[in-house]
């Protein structure tokens, strides 16, 4: 990785370490035994080993001046990785607290492995690790191509990647010392919360950086996608985050938005992390890797143009539909119902498109499991954009509030659509981008293809059943107008359906080891693809005509 | 304050319906201009074009 | 004039950021922005007081220990929600939480008004082991809370940034915050009739997890719990009758719906 980089690029790379790490000093010496001083430790920790590795190889041959007519992949490759590392860790602790709820022993009386404290670790590790680092990972790659042009910076790619992969370790650690805002997908304390953006304003400006120099004389629409993700995020992260700590000496804050403002901010941030980092994103990667892997263009191009906006504009307003029946003002919640219901129409053109994109091509979809993945994941992204605008119609909302149901959806959008189409396309993505001609086994594919998909459907049936069980329940009257059921009474009705969930998340927990060990073994040893011409950016061709 | 708030709010529904179709008649404009096709058709098949070329 | 207009933006990716903006933030300005002004949306009532140093205390080992995950804060305007959990949340109820903890799911029951059903005693076993007192629970035991002793020096910088987002602490109170925790937590103890001066009458003086003799975090919780649902009276008051299920209409809770 390093020999990609010049001895002034290493350079620098050695000082913003250094910067970063005096960071982490200050507060190892403001928090002291504060949690926060171990956090501190932690960065400072992290910063001298990364340069350690630097330091030693500050010698080693450098780069030429041809590597710029190449693109710059290491870091992708690296992003990849740490992805599918991310995957396993989150999956894992996934099962783990599914399974305490069946077996409440499973915590070994421990603190830090408690339901509370787990819990935003597997959303954390999951969302953010997993997701977060295959869509940097995948940005990186589909700019440069659908640009022809060259990654803007060498250092900056490492600390976008590396930097947020800091805010992970930090938040998961945070968590399991009891370091949380409680503010559920945004549980991460103030310090960190800082960091990101720092992290998160850098990528933006790379990204941008990089566009600057496109070939060509269009944004392709991936791009749109990835963009939206970038700037969207950074909104709702800055304002939802906004707290008072208690003393820059503490791990501790406040938010500064009260009870029901605090509600709506806060769903607002919660569904649109939804809309733009667990959708927009994904959907750029699909816009790039389906009709590269189907090798046909997309359906409709005006159709993704249309899609994209309506889904940019409309999600905004959908986060109140948290809020039905709640002490928020009601026309809100109503506003967050009917752009709920409107939102389907660009969900459904969005996944049409991928559908219709394959015409012609199904014989492809049956032979071609890394294909499948992302043609499943394109049905499940619209099953569960028709099953949120569904769960967002106040009366039904009545009944799925509060129960598994919901957790269902969330798994049906996770597992069905974010982490296949993730799959989909880091099949699509490793064997090019180590030069292999294909992934070292297409039979393990398969298998982790019927995992995933067995487990995300035993998943998701044990939490429709649990559920809608358990919502009827708290609502079924005797004939003497009493609540037939105490919530015990329903709790232990739902005993099973977690033990089958449990089970359907160790399915999917396995595809993934299944394929990091693939990925891996490609990387190690997979077939080397014939010379079929190498892959360059547009500057190093001769000159074009775009500009 | 009341007043702030009702007028906040029908401020707020007004002119939303007005920029919810402002907006879909831009992006409507913008897709469907005669001019653009070509742009995105070259986009559409660009990215199928092996990636060593220009 | 489109065309240009969007060459415009593309040349430029500024300008499509820009436009992304534009599109996306209407919809949050539009449905927050109203929200602060307050008076319209969150009740004004007399008796709702502040949480004292030791139930503030007590809530951040509730967010500290992520219990939202399985527990909301939040009783819907339902007829079988305040049938079994009591009157609907009102909004003023959560006035001085930062952050609001409403929940999400619930794994275990709402806690809204959890305040008062069950004695302390009951509250010091159930987090020792929940399986104690309900033996079908799944909740975790949180058996370390009652050996752990409170850090009580801290309140007072806690009671400082709690008022730096708008929760009314008085000075008086942020300079007795540590000592108001402790005569909390002990009857008949001088700080205790402090802090009920400072708080009001209807706080609740109480040895919480049965030991006066230290201040623990389990003290702290049990606080923090019987309080939920206790802050003021409102919602026992005045409160409209609930909206019937939306798909019958049960006998006895007339079907109100005026907001609609």
């Amino acid at each position: 990785m390093i020999s990609g980089l010049t001895r002034d690029e290493r350079v620098q790379g050695l000082g913003l370490l250094a910067v970063v790490g005096a960071a982490g000093l200050v507060l190892a010496v403001a928090g002291r035994w504060d949690a926060l001083g171990i956090h501190g430790l932690l960065i400072v920790l992290c910063c001298a080993l990364l340069a350690g590795y630097v330091f030693f190889r500050l010698g080693d041959p450098e780069p030429t001046e041809e590597r710029l007519s190449r693109y710059y992949d290491d870091p992708t490759k690296v992003g990849i990785a740490l992805s599918m590392a991310w995957a396993i860790f989150g999956m894992f602790i996934g099962v783990w607290v599914a399974s305490q709820l069946a077996w409440p022993d499973l915590t070994f009386g421990q603190a830090w492995s408690s339901l509370g404290r787990l819990r935003p670790s597997h959303t954390t590790g999951v969302i953010f690790g997993f997701g977060g680092n295959a869509l940097i990972a995948t940005s990186y790659h589909v700019v440069q191509r659908t640009s022809r042009a060259r990654l803007a910076g060498h250092v900056s790619p490492w600390f976008v990647l590396l930097g947020f992969n800091l805010f992970c370790l930090l938040a998961v650690t945070g968590y399991s010392m009891g370091i949380t805002q409680s503010k559920e997908y945004a549980e991460p304390e103030w310090y960190a919360d800082i960091w990101l953006v720092v992290v998160w304003v850098t990528y933006f400006v790379l990204y941008l950086r990089t566009l600057a120099r496109r070939k060509e004389p269009h944004i392709y629409v991936a791009n749109w996608y990835y963009l939206a993700f970038i700037v969207v995020v950074a909104i709702l992260h800055i304002f939802n985050n906004l707290a008072v700590p208690v003393s820059l000496g503490s791990s501790k804050s406040y938010t500064i938005w009260p009870g029901v403002q605090d509600a709506m901010v806060q769903w607002w941030y919660g569904h649109n992390a939804v809309a733009f980092f667990l959708t927009a994103g994904f959907l750029a990667m699909m816009y790039y890797y389906l009709p590269k892997r189907a090798d046909r263009p997309i359906f409709s191009y005006r159709l993704s143009i249309l899609s994209f906006w309506g889904i940019t504009f409309f999600y905004m307003w959908a986060g109140s539909h948290h809020l039905h029946y709640t002490a928020l003002p009601q026309w809100v919640q109503t506003l967050g119902m009917t752009f709920s219901i409107m939102l389907l129409v660009p969900s459904w053109a969005s996944a049409g498109n991928a559908l219709l994109t394959l015409r012609g091509a199904w014989h492809k979809v049956r032979d071609d499991a890394t294909l499948r993945f992302m043609v499943v994941a394109a049905i499940f992204y619209g099953l569960s954009t028709f099953e949120g605008s569904f769960l967002a119609i106040r009366p039904v909302n009545s009944l799925s509030h509060y129960t598994d149901w919901t957790v269902g959806h969330v798994h049906a959008g996770a597992l069905g659509w974010v982490a296949f189409i993730t799959f989909g396309s880091i099949y699509t993505l490793v064997p090019s981008l180590w030069g292999r001609a294909r992934m070292y086994s297409p039979a393990l594919i398969e298998v982790h293809f019927w995992l995933a998909l067995a487990g995300t459907l035993v998943y998701v049936f044990a939490m429709w059943n649990s559920g809608i069980i358990q919502g009827l329940m708290w609502r079924t009257y005797t004939e003497s107008d009493t609540l037939a059921y105490t919530f015990v009474d329903t709790l232990v009705a739902m005993y099973p359906y977690y033990i089958a969930r449990a089970f359907g998340g160790l399915l999917f927990l396995l595809g993934a080891i299944v394929g990091s060990f693939n990925i891996w073994m490609t990387v190690k040893r997979g077939p080397v693809a014939v010379e079929a011409g190498r892959d360059l950016p547009a500057a190093a061709v001769a000159l074009t005509p775009g500009e | 304050m009341a007043f702030e708030y009702e007028a906040l709010t029908a401020f707020s529904k007004s002119w939303g319906l007005f920029y919810l179709l402002a907006m879909a008649l831009g992006v409507l404009i913008y897709t469907f201009w005669p001019s653009n096709k070509k742009k995105f058709d070259h986009a559409k098949h660009a990215v199928l074009r092996r990636e060593d070329e220009p | 004039m489109a065309e240009l207009f969007h060459r415009k933006i593309e040349r430029t990716a500024i300008g499509f950021v820009l436009a992304i903006i534009a599109a996306a933030s209407v919809g949050g300005l539009v449905e927050i922005a109203p929200l602060f002004t307050i008076d319209d949306t969150v009740e004004d009532v007399a008796d709702m007081r502040v949480y004292t140093p030791l139930e503030l205390a007590g809530r951040d080992i509730y967010i500290r220990e992520g219990c939202y995950a399985c527990h909301s804060q939040m009783i819907r305007t339902l007829a079988d929600e305040v049938d079994r959990y009591g009157p609907y949340s009102l909004a003023v109820e959560s006035q001085y939480d930062h952050p609001m903890q409403w929940g999400s799911k619930r794994t275990g029951p709402d806690l809204a008004r959890i305040g008062g059903k069950y004695s302390d005693v009951w509250h010091a076993m159930h987090m020792n082991n929940p399986r104690d007192v309900v033996p079908q629970s799944n909740m975790p035991g949180y058996p370390w809370l009652a050996t752990t002793p409170l850090d009580i020096s801290v309140l007072p910088a806690k009671l400082s940034a709690q008022r730096a987002v708008g929760v009314p602490y008085t000075d008086e109170m942020i300079a007795n915050a540590a000592r108001d925790a402790q005569g909390q937590a002990t009857p008949d103890s001088d700080a205790a009739f402090e802090a009920m001066e400072r708080y009001g009458e209807k706080t609740q003086v109480s040895a919480f997890d049965g030991i006066t003799t230290q201040v623990t975090e389990l003290d702290a919780l049990i606080a923090y719990l019987q309080v939920l649902g206790q802050l003021t009276q409102a919602a026992y008051v005045d409160t409209a009758a609930p909206e019937a299920m939306p798909d019958e209409d049960p006998a006895g809770a007339p079907a109100t719906q005026a907001e609609q």
